[in-house]
């Protein structure tokens, strides 16, 4: 099993302080700060183009920040010191299909500067983590998605990490192998290893995540704990509801009500944040009824962290 | 080891594993060497049948059939007899010679006067090259009969006493040019394949540029040239690693093809330690040129647009599909801007004039400015496709 290499880190292993980065005019992220102590996996939650990608590729120095400043473990990310402590996992598979499972690790671990006795020992700790250590000798490309998944995270270890930073690795994932992929990045932190987890589904982040941040177009609206968080909706529920017909005039017509907080329209579901949501619901369904909408579904869903979304940025976390 | 070896490694093995690359690198140039060597096998030995109508039997036609039996074309004609102008014709049309020359009845005494008879050669429009070479001669002849009979204008002139002309003619001892007669600039004449060996190898050798750069951009766009760049190592390092693999490659395969063309066609590459260092250059220089398209291209299909126009385009203007030296004086100067035309040059001149080191100083020379030029570029081009 993987352990952490030995780094003299009394305080954070991860400082983000104030980073911004723009893509001509567009302003990817805007002065984003946070810091992650050993042994704890912190979230970025955010919708697709979010910025919590531009955030990593940041902390991995795979991209300068316009201003602010990202330390690794007290070296600054992007000098070769910063990037030999982080494990970075892409969002796609990035391995050779044409190469073994071995030879993909073996590859990767040189470029680590692994070499003889240790990057065997490496490599067949890392095929054993990702399960594939019979199939070591095939090629990639007779892996399937799950296995292919599991060997691109476990190449991220190869260097023993004190951060590891995974991009979205469950997208597009089968839910068996999800399960399985969250329980060992759960795994990571009781090693030590603080970890960078972005995703876009609120399950994971609340499953997995000892902290989390919320970025959405850019900035880091919020972070804490998932306690934390939703404490920040007071008394207030979350309402999905199922429908056809013109969800999004019935939405603005929701959120006109006294009681509702914000509505947000997503996969063809209504969300509300709502005071006191059974008792608002008959007013919902009178809107339903006025805008010519056919409710299929009504859920009241206990304070969650799709909620928070909701209440700090007024639109669904997957819209 | 070396972050830029660790890749270099990797690229290599892929493509050993890929078998269009090694189909591409080895099996291809050397079958498509092996048939232009068999297709053009007749031009390096040259010789064909003449057939000559003597309706003269003078002095001036004797002359003629002497040239052309002369111990300088012995090699490249053989003169058959024909009796008339008909037989000769049908002997062309079925191919029994590839020319022939009709000497007209009263040749020799109508070279005295101020009308002379004139000569004509019969030609197959299938056989241009016997066609050429025999109009070559006939024309030599006239050209020098001409100059005989201005020689002999100029000495009656002066009062030199006249005799007949047939007499002044065989003063004239008339014998053709050697310069009709084609020959090898060096000692040893240049064997096809000796020619298509090397040019294959190099044409084949240039489709690395293509084949590099576009693996790059596949890695690029999966996202394997950015895992590269998390790992503790320079960016350079990533694109040496790449140019790496397409030198290991290029060596590897010409010297696959200069061993089997050697052993197995009688090809000449010349003095193995100048070859081998033209090879060399040669490979550095399509090395750069990889670079460079990596550097100016934005993404895959620009990479395989722009390395097919640098194949291309380098193998057609360094004479790769054909003798450069029977190009134009344009196409043979445009040859040298060339890294392949160049090495091309390097290779011949081993081959025919057995020379070492001091043979090939020169195109290495040039193959080198070549790559420095284009390195240069590629080195401020090429780190910007690293950047996300």
């Amino acid at each position: 099993m993987a352990t952490v290499e030995a780094v003299a880190t009394k305080g954070p292993v991860l400082e983000v302080s104030g980073i911004t980065r723009r893509f001509g005019d567009r302003l990817a992220v805007d002065d984003v700060s946070f810091s992650i102590p050993p042994g704890e996996i912190y979230g970025l939650l955010g919708p697709n183009g979010a910025g919590k990608t531009t955030t990593i590729k940041m902390i991995c120095g795979l991209l300068q920040a316009d201003s602010g400043t990202v330390r690794v473990a007290g070296h600054q990310a992007g000098t070769l010191a910063a990037k030999a402590v982080v494990g970075y996992v892409p969002q796609d598979v990035a391995l050779y299909p044409d190469l073994t499972g071995r030879e993909n690790l073996q590859f990767l671990g040189r470029l680590f500067g692994l070499s003889g006795g240790v990057l065997d020992e490496r490599v067949d700790e890392a095929l054993e983590l990702s399960d594939l250590a019979d199939r070591a000798g095939e090629h990639l490309s007779s892996y399937s998605g799950g296995m292919q998944r599991r060997l691109n995270i476990a190449a991220g270890l190869l260097n023993h990490p004190v951060l590891l930073v995974l991009d979205e690795p469950t997208v597009g994932v089968d839910p068996q192998s999800r399960h399985a992929i969250l329980e060992r990045v759960q795994s990571f932190g009781q090693l030590g290893m603080a970890v960078v987890y972005t995703t876009h589904y609120m399950e994971e982040a609340e499953r997995v995540c000892d902290r989390v941040g919320i970025i959405d177009q850019g900035r880091l609206v919020a972070e804490g704990t998932r306690r934390e968080l939703v404490d920040r909706l007071g008394e207030r529920d979350r309402i999905d509801l199922g429908a056809s017909g013109d969800i999004e005039r019935w939405a603005e017509a929701c959120r006109a009500l006294d009681g509702v907080d914000g509505a947000a329209v997503a996969d063809h579901q209504v969300q509300l944040l709502v005071h006191e949501g059974r008792k608002l619901l008959p007013a919902v369904l009178e809107a339903a009824e006025r805008t010519g909408v056919q409710v299929s579904s009504v859920d009241v869903v206990e304070p969650d962290l799709e909620a928070v979304f909701l209440h700090l940025t007024g639109t669904a976390l997957r819209e | 080891m070396h972050p830029a070896l660790a890749i270099a490694a990797k690229d290599v093995r892929q493509r050993i594993r890929d078998r269009s690359a090694i189909v591409l690198g080895i099996v291809a140039p050397l079958v498509i060497a092996a048939l232009m060597s068999l297709a053009f096998r007749g031009a390096e030995t040259i010789h064909l049948t003449v057939g000559v109508v003597n309706s003269d039997h003078g002095a001036a036609a004797a002359g003629l059939l002497s040239a052309l039996r002369s111990p300088g074309l012995k090699d490249l004609v053989t003169v058959v007899p024909e009796p008339s102008e008909g037989s000769a014709s049908a002997a062309v049309h079925a191919g029994r010679a590839g020319a022939a020359i009709i000497i007209p009845s009263g040749f020799t005494n109508s070279v005295s006067r101020s009308r002379p008879l004139p000569l004509t050669t019969l030609t197959n429009v299938n056989n241009t090259v016997a066609a050429q070479i025999t109009s070559s001669i006939a024309q030599s002849f006239v050209a020098q009969v001409n100059a005989d009979r201005l020689s002999v204008a100029t000495a009656s002139a002066a009062g030199e006493p006249s005799g007949s002309a047939a007499a002044a003619l065989d003063k004239a001892h008339l014998s053709l040019p050697i310069r009709t007669v084609q020959s090898a600039l060096g000692a040893k004449r240049l064997k096809t394949i000796s020619y298509y060996g090397p040019s294959m190898a190099i044409f084949f050798l240039l489709f690395t540029i293509s084949f590099t750069a576009r693996s790059f951009f596949v890695e690029r766009d999966q996202g394997n040239i950015e895992r590269m760049l998390a790992a503790p190592l320079r960016p350079r390092s990533v694109l040496l690693g790449k140019v790496l693999s397409a030198f290991v490659f290029g060596i590897v395969s010409l010297s696959i093809i200069a061993a089997v063309t050697t052993f197995a066609f009688g090809a000449d590459w010349g003095n193995p330690l100048a070859a081998g260092l033209l090879s060399l250059a040669m490979v550095l220089a399509v090395t750069a040129t990889t670079a460079l398209v990596i550097g100016v291209a934005h993404t895959q299909r620009q990479a395989e647009g722009i390395s097919s126009f640098a194949v291309f385009g380098l193998a057609l203007l360094g004479g790769n599909f054909v003798f450069v030296s029977v190009t134009p004086p344009i196409m043979q100067r445009l040859a040298l801007l060339t890294p392949n035309g160049w090495a091309l040059r390097g290779y011949t001149d081993l081959a025919t004039t057995g020379g070492g080191l001091a043979i090939v100083g020169l195109p290495i020379a040039a193959i080198l400015v070549y790559t420095l030029v284009v390195a240069t570029a590629a080195s401020v081009l090429a780190p910007r496709a690293l950047t996300p």
